[in-house]
């Protein structure tokens, strides 16, 4: 009967052909979605790479006036062949890097709290294995004007969204990952907390 | 079918298009940058150096600055300590006044007939209300004629005069008042022309000496305000008031100076501009009384070279600068001769007065803001968009199968 309405009316047959088209659109992009999300990232990374070593940024960092959205530092973590360049700011367009500073914080290797964000399942996913990180591994920072090096000081651990303190200043020198936990979800954080080894000369 | 698959084509690459396209969201506001500035003014009455000796008298400088700092520097003479004061304010709500530095200080006059100063500094700054305030004076030598018993001594004698002076010349300018009374009477102010010597003997009430003659003066002065910086340097050689406090605002009967310099430079706050402007005279003589104001200048300064020797003349003039930063500067001399020789350089100056300022006005620029976080940055979630999207497939692939389906089950496409 169904068929034979749709043989008879010729609208009904357009509006199904048109929802189809609809249907399979949103289809394709949401499946797509992190495909997409990572072209995405890696072509962001490319300009921030150029943008890390300018002149114009490493002024801007000594002057303390790096904006949303612009390079601010590299973050390495060999145990996890992470290798990306993090942007200051945390806002969403900002985490399209993959990685963001939180600017509340201190700046990378400066004394205080360095918290930084990334992403665990799109956007070039940098976070993407930090639960396997473990103590001793080390977090390197390279800045437009210097590096160092910190040492993970415990296991990753997870702790509620709401739970500030993770980035909270502290009176020695630390690095802070956060990053969405379990993978896919954001109901959770995942924390890893590294503490200032040694100033090192910038790769 | 094949509408369907171009359709779906052209729509996915818009939709990735788009994605790439989204522009970084950014929080913004208003914010502004300190206004800074720096206002500076130096003048010395006499100076003569010869052949690598400099003898500087009368000097005065100031300089304030947005921080706020002020700071000022009086000399009668500037090798002599004790005619020098110095003060100087580096942070808001103080305020500095020390004595007047002096080698003789007849303040007030001895018998209410002679004052005087000899080779005085005297230095002042303010900054109690946030704009810092400047002032510095250096004086050779000023002296006060006092007159009140004099006065006193005559007046028996002009109250016998006074009425017949009165009416024969008040008769005189009676007449003459409807024909020079508009151009007069700004001139003499609350002169009564009908009766004007009683008129005038009831201004000497208001004089506060007899004379006042004064020798290398120089006054330094920095003000701000809610819409100006203003940096001011007035030198002058000699200078006699005859009867001061007689004229309309505190002005003498006559004013004559020997050696005239003035130096102001001005920064408007509102349009963050500088401006620079002179004043200079070989000398001067004024009455506001008779409405006379005669400078006697020679504007072009003269610049000669003899052979191994160079003769630069400045005589009543002066210049301002204007630099590419917006700063701005004012030199003006009263009289300034300098002939430079093989074995040095001999300078006569007389009344010598600069003065420079320079700013940047606030900035308001758009800035992005550092608001706090209300928890952890999300980095993940939305898991379910991939699945949401395998059963959107689903469904256009079911859709599409009814449109296509034939009765009866076949499901092949139809032709059109």
């Amino acid at each position: 009967m169904l068929i034979n309405l749709l043989r008879t009316h010729r609208w009904v047959r357009l509006s199904l052909s048109g929802l189809s088209v609809v249907l399979l659109l949103g289809g394709v992009g949401l499946v797509g979605y992190p495909f997409f999300t990572n072209a995405w990232q890696g072509r962001i990374q490319t300009q921030l790479d150029d943008q890390l070593v300018s002149p114009e940024l490493q002024q801007a960092y000594k002057e303390g006036k790096v904006e949303t959205g612009d390079s601010l530092t590299r973050i390495r973590i060999p145990a996890l062949d992470v290798d990306v360049v993090v942007v200051e700011g945390i806002t969403p367009s900002a985490l399209r890097a993959g990685a963001g500073h939180y600017p509340q914080t201190a700046l990378p290797c400066e004394l205080g709290n360095v918290a930084i964000a990334g992403h665990r399942t799109t956007y070039g996913r940098p976070f993407g294995n930090l639960d396997q990180l473990k103590a001793g591994d080390t977090i390197d920072l390279i800045t437009p004007v210097g590096a160092c090096q910190y040492k993970i000081s415990k296991a990753p651990f997870v702790t509620p969204p709401t739970e500030l303190g993770v980035i909270q200043p502290t009176d020695n020198k630390t690095v802070t990952l956060t990053t969405c936990h379990p993978k896919g979800s954001a109901a959770q954080r995942l924390i890893v907390q590294a503490t200032w080894v040694q100033d090192i000369k910038a790769a | 079918m094949r509408l369907f698959r171009r359709t779906g084509a052209i729509a996915l690459s818009a939709l990735v298009v788009s994605t790439f396209l989204v522009t970084p969201a950014a929080a913004e506001e208003v914010v502004t940058r300190p206004e800074t500035f720096v206002a500076t003014a130096s003048a010395r009455a006499l100076y003569l150096e010869l052949l690598g000796i400099k003898v500087s008298a009368g000097t005065s400088g100031i300089e304030i600055t947005s921080a706020p700092s002020a700071k000022a520097t009086g000399a009668g003479l500037l090798l002599a300590s004790g005619t020098v004061s110095t003060v100087e304010t580096t942070a808001a709500g103080q305020q500095k006044a020390p004595p007047k530095a002096c080698v003789l200080n007849i303040d007030p006059p001895l018998l209410n007939l002679l004052g005087l100063q000899t080779a005085c500094g005297e230095a002042r700054v303010d900054s109690t209300t946030g704009a810092p305030q400047a002032f510095a004076k250096g004086e050779v030598l000023g002296l006060t004629l006092g007159g009140a018993q004099l006065l006193a001594i005559l007046q028996p004698v002009l109250d016998a005069l006074v009425p017949v002076l009165d009416q024969t010349l008040g008769s005189v300018t009676g007449l003459l008042q409807p024909l020079l009374g508009p151009l007069l009477q700004p001139l003499l102010g609350t002169l009564d022309l009908n009766a004007p010597v009683s008129s005038l003997l009831d201004r000497l009430d208001e004089v506060t000496a007899l004379a006042n003659v004064t020798v290398g003066t120089s006054t330094s002065e920095g003000a701000s305000s809610a819409t100006a910086i203003t940096s001011t340097a007035i030198a002058r050689g000699g200078e006699i008031n005859l009867l001061p406090g007689l004229a309309v605002g505190g002005a003498p009967l006559l004013q004559i100076i020997v050696g005239s310099s003035k130096a102001t430079s001005s920064f408007d706050r509102g349009a963050a501009r500088s401006t620079p402007s002179f004043d200079a005279a070989i000398a001067r003589v004024r009455s506001p009384l008779l409405g006379l104001d005669l400078p006697i200048a020679l504007n072009a300064p003269l610049d000669l070279n003899l052979g191994i020797l160079r003769l630069q003349v400045s005589l009543g003039a002066g210049r301002t600068i204007t630099n590419a930063d917006g700063s701005v500067g004012a030199v003006a001399d009263g009289v300034s001769i300098a002939l430079t020789t093989p074995l040095g350089s001999i300078i006569l100056q007389l009344a010598h007065a600069e003065s420079g300022i320079g700013g940047q006005g606030r900035l308001v620029a758009q800035q992005q803001v550092v608001e706090p976080v209300a928890q952890l940055a999300k980095t993940g979630g939305d898991p379910w968009l991939p699945m949401v999207g395998f059963v959107l497939l689903l469904a256009a692939f079911t859709t599409r199968r009814l449109v296509v389906a034939r009765p009866g089950g076949d499901s092949r496409p139809v032709d059109h």
